[in-house]
């Protein structure tokens, strides 16, 4: 559905207010900073964007299962349903909403298991991944209610696309699609998508692409934008922040540490 | 659900056992919030659909509670919830709540409830003729109706959201009540897949998907919905409201192909609209099954075929402002045929008597109300309110045959939702009920074309 933005679910009720935001992590706070909460956010967003790239999904499905997984913690504890599970969940909801097709369970949970195994063996070790399809279906009922059958996410990509349309009648380079559409896939790691409406992050994903490649000559074009500058410049210091983060991180050493120290789901109490 | 063998392994627990009991206790269940039992009123490949009253009385309106098919989110139950959740139109069918059932994993959703709807409404009418009575309705009732189908339809276009499974069935038409006499499009096709549109929705669906709304370029192995496809299911349902008859009836099989063409569909619209001419449609020739076409299809065959030979025999003049408006709908080349939005602007619209919020234009409204269906597939769940449906019911062999073959006109079928006595007591019009409940025998009685083809043989019986 490419409906109206400004009535939708997305603009309506899942816009955040960063203060509130803030005030609903404070139980995950407690135990992690806040630089090693965006670790972990920024790990399980890998672990999103690798399940979708081996099940050969889009892009466009895996940012919305990326989006499913950060409302979820918006809103709720990281204890409250293992991250590990929620991710695939995500993953697997997201398919069916955009119409991808039903990912088959078996493939599903082979897909996690494998990617586990081979791709994150740095941070769960001989760990092999614990869940099986049961675990899944009933995740994704408790996922579908707390994004209040909220399931239509809008995404930047598609105003990018129009963006870069406009701006080809001024300047022709196709580097600038090139990197803004992967800065706006880094954006995924931040909160980016969780405060601000996605033309913004196009925006502001096509700003940081012009300041890298030097083209200053789309200064005029930036100007007769009719949007909240300050609102882009929040966006890009954001984005920003996380590539100088990137650059004094090593996730392969610290994140088993990270995983350890979230907040985990207490069982039921033994009788 | 983390079984203990996992959890000994992996020193996993999936849930918090807090979250979950919190989440548990605030979630209200659909049995809790509301009177349902018995009170069944049509089912389908879709599920079941109850009329349902809220137990606490902080209303006394009607709702329509569907329980979706099947167990758990598939991706048509995904896709329905998605989209309704955005979709706010006063055309189409507003979903007020969901309801998550976690013990036995069903999916409930719940609507407005719609009184009638165009499949029923069709088949009074045609009762009537049949009998040589006449219905009374406003005289801009058929305007109306499109008018406001083409209104809903222009905001789910203008979305980007595709109808895919447009018939008389999934028109909603509001009862008495604060919203009397309105349209709601029903049922999107939710689950078709844009590359595979012909695809029946999925394995789990027994029974025949209507072909009489198809567009002609579907039936010709067109790969991809488009709005297009849905206008030319408009022009079916105008032309059937205008005359009563399907205009592209064809006798149906068991659809379980995927092959999407479909010969004696295409030989029914030629029949109607004559076959295409090259300058008429000349992207024709790119059509997937166009080599089949030319084998299988004399144009001279259909010589003497035309829209308006057709619909002058069902006494609409072609110089009408509605048979201009519905031969545009009916362009054979999807690229020619109108657009919601042009059709809204057609004169049709314009002309006297002009369209009415309220399809019945505040006259008492004929039609009889929704009967309650018994379940044929009752456990020992089943109450007495249940029983006592089936003993008003019409002789229940009936149904079951019609159940039991479903080789014919399993469309109806599947949305079979019986009419007649069954809620003479509070309906207002009872008495006008009553006459339909004996016209409704009559016109079963009089059809001995075999017992599984009663409904289809109403049909058959004017071609």
């Amino acid at each position: 559905m490419a409906g109206n933005f400004w009535q939708s679910s997305h603009h309506q009720q899942w816009i955040l207010d960063k203060q509130d935001l803030f005030r609903d992590r404070q139980h995950d706070l407690a135990k992690l900073t806040e630089e090693e909460y965006q670790k972990v956010f920024n790990f399980f967003a890998s672990i999103i964007q690798v399940l979708g790239e081996q099940l050969k999904l889009r892009q466009q499905v895996i940012a919305t299962a990326t989006v499913y997984f950060k409302r979820f913690y918006a809103r709720n504890s990281l204890k409250c349903i293992d991250p590990l599970l929620l991710a695939p969940t995500c993953v697997f909801l997201a398919s069916k909403v955009e119409e991808f097709g039903v990912i088959s369970n078996s493939r599903l949970i082979t897909t996690c298991q494998t990617v586990i195994k081979n791709k994150f063996s740095y941070a769960y070790g001989q760990q092999e991944f614990p869940y099986r399809t049961n675990h899944i279906l009933e995740c994704e009922f408790y996922l579908l209610e707390n994004l209040d059958c909220c399931l239509i996410v809008y995404q930047p990509y598609r105003p990018l696309l129009l963006f870069v349309q406009d701006i080809h009648t001024q300047v022709q380079d196709d580097q600038i699609l090139t990197y803004a559409w992967r800065i706006v896939n880094d954006s995924l790691r931040t909160d980016v998508s969780l405060l601000y409406p996605p033309y913004q992050i196009a925006i502001s994903a096509l700003h940081i692409a012009c300041v890298m490649l030097g083209k200053e000559n789309l200064k005029p074009w930036f100007a007769e934008l009719n949007v909240d500058m300050d609102k882009i410049q929040e966006i890009v210091r954001t984005i920003i922040n996380l590539y100088e983060m990137w650059k004094s991180y090593d996730e392969k050493k610290e994140i088993q540490g990270l995983l350890g120290k979230i907040p985990k789901p207490c069982p039921a109490p033994q009788r | 659900m983390a079984d203990n063998f996992q959890n000994k392994t992996m020193a996993s627990v999936m849930m918090d056992y807090e979250f979950k009991m919190k989440t548990q206790n605030e979630r209200s269940k659909v049995e809790d919030l509301f009177d349902y039992e018995g009170c069944k009123v049509g089912r389908g490949t879709y599920g079941h659909v109850y009329k349902a009253r809220r137990k606490d009385g902080s209303d006394t309106k009607d709702y329509a509670l569907k329980q979706i098919e099947g167990t758990g989110l598939s991706m048509s139950a995904c896709r329905e919830i998605a989209l309704l959740r955005e979709l706010k139109h006063s055309n189409v069918i507003n979903l007020i709540r969901v309801f998550l059932s976690h013990t036995d994993r069903k999916v409930w959703l719940l609507f407005d409830y719609a009184e009638h709807d165009l499949w029923h409404i069709i088949k009074f009418h045609r009762a009537a003729k049949a009998n040589k009575k006449s219905v009374m309705v406003p005289k801009g009732m058929v305007k109306s109706l499109l008018y406001q189908i083409l209104d809903g339809i222009h905001y789910l276009h203008s979305n980007w959201v595709l109808h895919r499974d447009l018939k008389p069935a999934n028109i909603l038409v509001m009862g008495e009540g604060p919203e009397r006499g309105r349209v709601k499009i029903a049922d999107m096709g939710f689950a078709r897949l844009f590359n595979a549109p012909l695809k029946p929705l999925a394995d789990l669906d027994p029974v025949v998907v209507t072909f009489w709304y198809r567009a002609p370029e579907l039936l010709l192995g067109a790969r991809h919905y488009t709005k297009a496809i849905d206008i030319w299911a408009i022009g079916c349902i105008f032309a059937e409201l205008l005359t009563s008859e399907p205009i592209f009836h064809c006798r149906q099989e068991d659809i379980k192909t995927s092959n999407p063409y479909h010969h004696d569909q295409l030989d029914r619209i030629f029949n109607v609209m004559g076959f295409p001419q090259e300058k008429d449609w000349e992207d024709i020739r790119k059509m997937p099954e166009h080599a089949t076409l030319v084998k299988d299809f004399k144009r001279s065959n259909y010589q003497n075929c035309s829209l308006s030979k057709y619909m002058d025999r069902h006494k609409i003049k072609p110089d009408s402002k509605a048979f201009s408006l519905l031969q545009r709908l009916l362009l054979m080349d999807p690229n020619r045929r109108i657009t919601s939005e042009q059709a809204m602007q057609d004169p049709y619209f314009s002309e006297d008597p002009l369209p009415t919020q309220d399809v019945f234009a505040g006259c008492p409204i004929p039609y009889p109300k929704r009967e309650f269906l018994t379940d044929d597939d009752q456990d020992d769940k089943s109450d007495s309110k249940a029983r006592q449906n089936q003993q008003q019911q019409q002789p229940n062999t009936q149904q079951n045959q019609v159940q039991a073959n479903n080789h014919d006109h399993a469309a109806n079928n599947a949305k079979r939702m019986r009419m007649s006595g069954q809620n003479q007591g509070n309906n207002t019009g009872g008495g006008g009920q009553q006459e339909f409940h004996q016209q409704q025998q009559m016109m079963f009685g009089g059809q001995q074309q075999g017992s599984s083809n009663q409904q289809q043989g109403n049909f058959q019986q004017r071609f």
